[in-house]
Parts: structure tokens; sequence; C-alpha cells
């Protein structure tokens, strides 16, 4: 009865969905879905049998499959009208469905049975499954058209940006609000050494370990002196390189640096000397205007990316998602990763331990700068402008939000996190915008008399202008609610519920580590 | 002894040298530009005084927002991120009372009187209210969390308030002066002190017949009187009431203060509502002295009284207010001489610069650094 309950939940919350976008995306969103949905149920349920777990959940997949698909019809025949626009092709709407249909059906019953294999089987089949979405996904989003590749990038720029401050606030434990300084070096270094604006074209492929090295560079150089600060104070302090780096990016416009000695000092004792003038009137990061275009990345094969096919550049992300996943998991599982999570719990019992807590810090401090360094480089390079407003405290607070959304300390966390609060930021809000902006054109406002009440209902239903609530609400809630995340670490659990039971079965790799000896 | 004090520290007088060095000749970048400043003041020394007044007025603003910091910071460990937005929702709210009352149009000094009283009541009464129900709701169950759980959590209240200030900015039908531009932009707050004294006939600047070329305004006069009141008002009540005793009481030890008898809740209510009161008066105040009302001014208000709260020491009342006065007059004088997009970075060079080499401030006691 449960399980029917949330496949019921899941088929309303995706055929809503359908409202928002129309069209084609019932098909994706109905095999997203079942992905969910199969996953959930899976976990949930016993490990037993395969085929006795697929046919378990097979009533409540076509459940849900059926009430995606009688709300996407919905949509189509009346929706579409209230919003009014013209209503899909016949075509679209029976194939689309049908896909949806089958998508959510298929994908429950699989992932849930698969929950039936032996643990090693089911996670190799789950990543063989997820590689295979992974790498169809923007292929079917070309085909459909619902264009979402070039949001999804952006996404995962963020799951970048969050995976590397998952280092410094999930491993180290040190609060850090200044973050999208570090993305902001990146992009500036990609930016100024690749750009016509110095005459500076240096490779992408190159480019992008310079910004990363500049980032780390920078995180070492604000870490060194700040880091025996104890956590809020640190906070506040990150906050404040945070506000300085856009501040400094804004205004380094118009450069003169004349030598003291000869032009200031000597002349006051009337000394005659000729100024020594070093730089004068340089416009270094050209303010608010932003640097662009931006040199873009090529290879061999594919030739020049292009900001008109976002497969290449979707790819590429993935890349340096998984390169990024990759090193990141070797180092937390390494001597330094272990001392990061030892300090976090207690840095003075780490400290006895023989763990130098400045130096471990600082480590946490520069390798996840060097994250946002390839963020940065990556983002300068797709969009091809850079601009010092993208690089803001929200900006820092936002990638705070993923990590805080996710799962502090934990990577799965940190990318489901990125995924879902920034498709609720850049898909979500602005289809959600569109129609009921559509919908009070075409059906609410004519049949409001009061112009009074007719503006105020205009001007305040624009969802975009919630963004703030979206993020502040996701950190008072997830506070409040469930602090660990939505994918938590074990042990980050464990400390962060003090009064209940302790968790003696922490199997995390650590964990295996110390028992092995 | 007499030896050691005779020997000269090479060491340390090479390393001055060279900061000296360095600031002359990297400061001009960031606006820093010494014998610029240094012949401008030579200049004109009067602008000096100015600049200070500007410099006390602003500081009286920011040392009473300083004080909702400090409190909070002092009873329980929290930097309250949302009360620099909690100001911004007393500009609003005053705003708005002063527009529904019809203050905004009238030219009758009396009823503009009665509608700025109103104004402030009603901003001090709203914004206490809606800090103690931040409390209630996003501090109150994390009390013995780790630490940084509140801080996250009062980031996230900050994002939240900000946002109604940006949505009550665009509300035209409640104050039809924000016009339609949406919520966005920096809206006007009326100078309603300078067409309150309009009105009465009275001269705005009370140097006007010195023949100096200076302002000291009665807005001036009427931001530090008040600022001092509520000062020595709050003084007073700290150091002279049962409640005022219980805060201090639970700032020292809470859990000693709870054996003791004290309902610590009510007394950390107590403090949001105090402090929220003040950041209500300071939002009026900041209004009527700087005549804007913009959503996103509790940012940097809040940045401003925070660093005051660190300089003069946080958690000690009268740190906070010394601290006000001293970051009021160093954001006036970097207006002034130095450029007012570098303000925002000298204060929290400021900050970072205390916390480093001072962390308790001027006044502040040794708290130990506590994990």
């Amino acid at each position: 009865m449960k399980i029917m309950r949330s496949g019921i939940t899941f088929g309303i919350l995706a055929g809503l969905l359908t409202f928002l976008f129309g069209g084609w995306s019932v098909a994706i969103i109905g095999s997203l879905m079942g992905v969910g949905l199969g996953m959930g149920l899976g976990n949930g349920l016993e490990r037993k049998d395969p085929l006795k777990i697929a046919k378990d959940v097979a009533p409540t997949a076509l459940v849900a499959g059926a009430i995606l698909t009688l709300l996407s019809l919905y949509q189509n025949g009346f929706v579409q009208d209230a919003i009014g626009k013209q209503p899909a092709q016949l075509n679209v709407v029976i194939f689309g469905n049908l896909f949806g249909f089958l998508g959510a059906v298929i994908f429950t019953t699989l992932l849930a049975g698969l929950h039936g294999l032996p643990e090693k089987e089911e996670l190799k089949w789950k990543m063989i499954l997820l590689a295979l979405l992974v790498v169809a996904f923007p292929f079917i989003d070309k085909l459909t058209a619902l264009r979402w590749t070039a949001q999804i990038i952006f996404a995962l720029i963020f799951v970048i940006l969050g995976l590397g401050l998952n280092i410094v606030v999930g491993y180290a434990g040190l609060l850090d609000l200044g973050y999208a300084a570090f993305f902001a070096i990146g992009a500036y270094t990609t930016g100024m050494l690749s750009s016509p604006v110095h005459g500076i074209h240096i490779n992408f492929w190159i480019v992008i370990w310079i910004a990363a090295g500049m980032a780390a560079i920078w995180g070492f150089m604000l870490g060194a002196p700040t880091l025996p600060l104890r956590g809020d104070y640190l906070a506040i302090v990150t906050l404040g390189f945070g506000e300085i780096v856009p501040v400094l990016f804004r205004n380094l416009i118009d450069i003169t640096i004349k030598e003291p000695l000869t032009c200031w000092i000597l002349p006051m004792f009337r000394i005659k000397t000729s100024c020594i003038i070093l730089v004068e009137h340089y416009d270094l990061t050209l303010g608010e205007k932003g640097i662009s275009p931006i040199g873009r990345p090529s290879l061999p094969l594919i030739g020049e990316f292009e900001s008109s096919n976002p497969i290449t550049w979707y790819f590429l992300i993935i890349a340096i998602i998984l390169l990024s996943v990759f090193v990141i998991r070797r180092l937390r599982d390494s001597r330094l990763g272990r001392s990061w999570m030892a300090i976090r719990e207690d840095e003075l019992a780490a400290a006895q331990m023989g763990i130098d807590p400045v130096k471990t810090k600082l480590a946490a401090f520069a390798l996840g700068a060097t994250f946002s360094g390839f963020a940065g480089a990556f983002y300068a390079a797709y969009i091809s402008g850079i601009f010092p407003s993208v690089f803001e405290f929200s900006t820092s607070i936002i990638i705070l939000c993923v990590v805080i959304l996710g799962g502090i300390g934990n990577i799965n966390g940190v990318i489901v996190g990125g995924l879902v609060l920034m498709m609720a930021d850049r898909l979500f809000l602005p289809a959600l915008k569109d129609f009921l902006a559509s919908l009070l054109t075409h059906t609410v406002l004519p049949s409001i008399s009061n112009p009074v009440v007719q503006l105020a209902v205009k001007d305040n239903t624009n969802p975009i202008l919630y963004r703030f609530l979206l993020f502040g609400l996701t950190l008072v809630i997830m506070m409040a609610v469930r602090p660990e995340g939505m994918i938590p670490n074990a042990q980050v659990r464990a400390e962060l519920h003090p009064d209940d039971e302790p968790v003696i079965e922490a199997e995390t790799p650590m964990t295996k580590k110390a028992i092995k000896g | 002894m007499e030896t050691a004090r005779k020997k000269f520290n090479w060491r340390r007088f090479a390393i001055a040298t060279l900061v000296l060095y360095i600031v002359f000749l990297i400061g001009p970048i960031v606006g820093l530009d010494i014998p610029v400043v240094y012949a401008a003041i030579k200049a004109n020394p009067l602008q000096l005084v100015q600049f200070l007044i500007i410099g006390i007025s602003n500081g009286a603003i920011v040392a009473i927002i300083a004080l909702g910091y400090t409190m909070v910071y002092g009873i329980i460990e929290l930097i309250n991120f949302a009360h620099g937005d909690v100001y911004m929702i007393g500009v609003f709210t005053s705003l708005t009372v002063l527009s529904v009352t019809g203050t905004l149009e009238s030219k009758d000094p009396v009823k503009i009187t009665l509608g700025l009283i109103l104004a402030l009541v009603i901003a001090i009464v709203f914004c206490a209210i809606l800090n103690a129900a931040i409390e209630r709701l996003a501090y109150r169950r994390l009390r013995n969390a780790p630490r940084l759980a509140p801080l996250i959590s009062a980031i996230g209240m900050s994002f939240i308030i900000e946002n109604i200030g940006l949505m009550w900015a665009a509300q035209a039908w409640l104050v039809p002066s924000f016009g339609t531009t949406g919520g966005a932009s920096q809206k006007v707050f009326p100078d309603m002190l300078g067409i309150l004294f309009a009105s009465l006939g009275w001269n705005i600047n009370l140097l006007a017949s010195s023949g100096l070329a200076l302002r000291l305004t009665i807005k001036d006069l009427l931001v530090i009187v008040l600022a001092v009141v509520l000062m020595t008002g709050l003084y007073l009540f700290v150091q002279r009431t049962r409640l005022g005793k219980a805060m201090r009481a639970t700032a020292q030890n809470r859990d000693a203060a709870k054996m003791l008898g004290i309902d610590i809740d009510r007394v950390i209510t107590a403090t949001f509502l105090i402090g929220g009161g003040l950041a209500g008066a300071a939002g009026l105040m900041a209004g009527l002295y700087n005549n804007t009302a913009w959503w996103f001014m509790g940012f940097r208000a809040g940045l401003q009284s925070f660093t005051a709260a660190v300089l003069g020491g946080i958690g000690n009342i009268t740190g906070g207010m010394l601290g006000g006065f001293l970051i009021g007059l160093l954001a006036s004088f970097s207006d002034g001489y130095l450029n007012a997009r570098w303000t925002n970075a000298l204060v929290f060079a400021t900050l970072v610069l205390i916390l480093l080499f001072r962390p308790t401030g001027l006044l502040g006691e040794q708290t130990g650094q506590k994990a």
C-alpha cells in the first residue's frame, strides 16, 4: 500500500511538470520519473528475487505511468487552451505519451528489480544504466527539441563547484562563504589569457590548468593567514574575500602605478627626480563591460566547440566531472582526506594525534579552490564572456545550497543536489514563469475587474522574483529538518544528531580501511 | 633591561618600511593614493570636518544596528546574518506607514510630526516581532546543533527577508512612490525632515549664519541625539533592570543561568526583540537621513555593523557603539577621499585585519578560542 502511495505521488508530480513544458517533455519526464521511483521503491524493499520484486512493483509502475499519461493528455487537451497555446500535433501527442508511459513503467520495474541482485551486481548495473542515460540524454533532447541541454550544462557547472566546496565544507568542516571568488578567479584567468582584450591567446586545454592553479594559489594565499580563526569568524572572513574579489574585478579598470620614491618621497625633500611610472591607465578587467569574446576549446575531430551546439560542451563538462569525482574520491580516502575528517570532528584530538590543523585546512582550501578554477575556466569558455556581477555573494550561497541540499560530505549527494537545485532554478522557474504568465493573461486576468488587484496579481506572480526565497528556504528548511542533506554521509549524520543513538555500522571506506588497519 | 630597550629593532623597522613602500606603490590602484589625499586635505581642511559630521551621523546608525549583532552574539554566540535585512525591513515599514497615513503628501508640521512618530513606533514594533519570529523559526531548534548550523540557517533567513524586501518594493499599489519599475531598483525615501523644517520656516543648516562652507543640519543632530538616547536607554536597561541582569548572566554562562532559575528562552526572545526594535528605529533614521530605500541595503549595512561590532569587541555593548562611530567615520572618509566604490572592500579589509590581529576587538574581553 505504501509503495502504491509513492507511485501515485510521483505520477501526479511528474504529470504536473508536463503542464509546464508540454510537447515531447512527457517522454523524458516519464523516464526520469521511472528511474527515481524505481530507485526509491527498490531501496525500500527487501533484497530478494529480482523478478519477484518487479512483479510486486509492476502495479505501482502502471498506476504512476497511467496518472502521468492522463495528466499529460489533460494538459494537451485543456491546459494548452487555457494558456492560449495550440495543442501539440497528434504524432507528438501519441508518441510522446507512449514513450512516457513505457519509460515510466519499464524504468520503475527495472530499477526496482535490480535491487534483487547482490549488492555489487546491483551497483554495476545501475552504473551502466546511468551511463547510458547520461550519454543518451543530449541526443534525445536534440531529437525532441526541448533544449534542456544548455540548462543542464549550467547545473553541471554548479555540480563541479559544489564538489569543490564539499571538500572545504563537507570534509574539512570549514564554512566558506566566498567560494564564488575562486570561481571568478578561474574565469577571469581564462578570460585574460585567451581573449583579444590583452592580445593573449593561450589554448583552452592549457588555460584550464592555469586557471585551476591560479585559484589554488589564491586559496592558499587567503587561507594561510585566516585559517587559525575559529569557525564563524572564518566564515565571515571568507565572505569578505568573496565580496572584495568582484569589487576588484569591477574596478581594476584604470591602473596607474608610480614608483613612490622618485615621484613623491624625494620631491618632498626638494630633490629633483624624474618620476618613474610603471603602469599608467591600464584597463585590466574592463569593469562592468566584462571580457568577451573568450577563446574556445577545440579538438582534432570535432573542431572548435560552438555555442550553438551544446552537445560537445555537455560531454566536456561530463568529462571534467568524472575526472573531479575520481580525484576527489581518491583524495577523500587518502591520508589527507582522513585527516580532514578528523579535524572536522575534533580539532584538538586530531592535533593531539599529530595532524597539523593549519596545514591540513590549507590543503582543503587550496584543493577546493582548484575545482572551482576548472569550473570557472569552463564557464568562461562556454559563455565566451564574463561579467563581475556573476560572481557575487549570492553565487557563493547558491553553491553552499547545492552542498547542503545534497548532503554535506557526500559526492553523490552533491551531484544530485546540484542537479535538483539548478534545474529548479534554471528550468523549472522560467517554465513556471511562462506558464503562469500566459495562464494569467488568457484566463485569470480578464476575469478580475478591479484594476488595482489586477496589477498587483500581475506584478507578483513572476516566480523568477522568488529565486532568493528558493535558496533561503532550502537553507533554513534543510538545517531545521534534515541538516545532513538528501543523501547523507553516515558520519556527518551521526555528528549532526548528537542526541540519537550512535551509528555503529557506518560502513564508509574510511571505517573499512580503519578496520583493515 | 636597559640594553634590551636601547637595542633598535632593525628587523621590525625594515618590515615597516617595506609595508609602507608597498602601500605607496600599490595603494593608488585601490584609491589609497596618500599624496593625493594629503593634498586634498591640505587644500580644503573644512571638508575634513564635513566628512567628520557625515561620518558621525552615519556611524550613529551603524552603531544602533551593531548593537543588535553584538547583543545576539553575546548571548547565543550566533552571527545573526539576517539582522541587516531586518533593518532594511525597518526602512520599508516606516516608508509604508508614512505613505499609508498620507504623511508623504502632507505639508502640515503637526501631521508630519505625528506621522513620523507613528512610523517610528510601528517600525520598532514590527521589526522587533520579526526578529523574534526569526529566532523562533530558524535558530531555536538549532541551539544545541554544531556551531555552523544556525549560521547557515541565518544566511538562509537573510535571503528570505531580502526576497521579501524585493517584493515589497514592487508593491506600487501600497506605496505609490515606488513606481512601476519593479522591486529591484533603488527607491526614494522622501526627505520628510527637510519638508518638516521648511514648513516650520527653519533653516535646516545650523551653520548657515556662520558663513563657513559647512553643513551641520538638524537632521545630523536629530540622528545623533536619537542614537545616543537609544543607546543610553539600552545601557541602563542592561545594567539596571532585572531582565538586563538576566541577559548578562545568560551571556556569561547559559547553563549556570538556567540552573539559577533564569528562563533562557525568555531572555533570548527579549534580546531578539530589543535588537529588532533598534534595527527598526535605525531603519527610519537611515531612511530619513540618506533618503533611499533599497531591498539590498541591508547587506551593506549589515556588513558595516558587524564589522563595527567586531571592532568594538563583539558581545560588548559599549564596544558596539564605539565601533559603530569608528566605522561610520571610516566609511565617510573612504567615500570622500578615496572612492565610494572601494568603501565596501575597505570595510571588509578592516574586518579581516581586526579578526586576524585583535579578534577580541577594542573593548572585548578575552573569550578564548572556542571551537
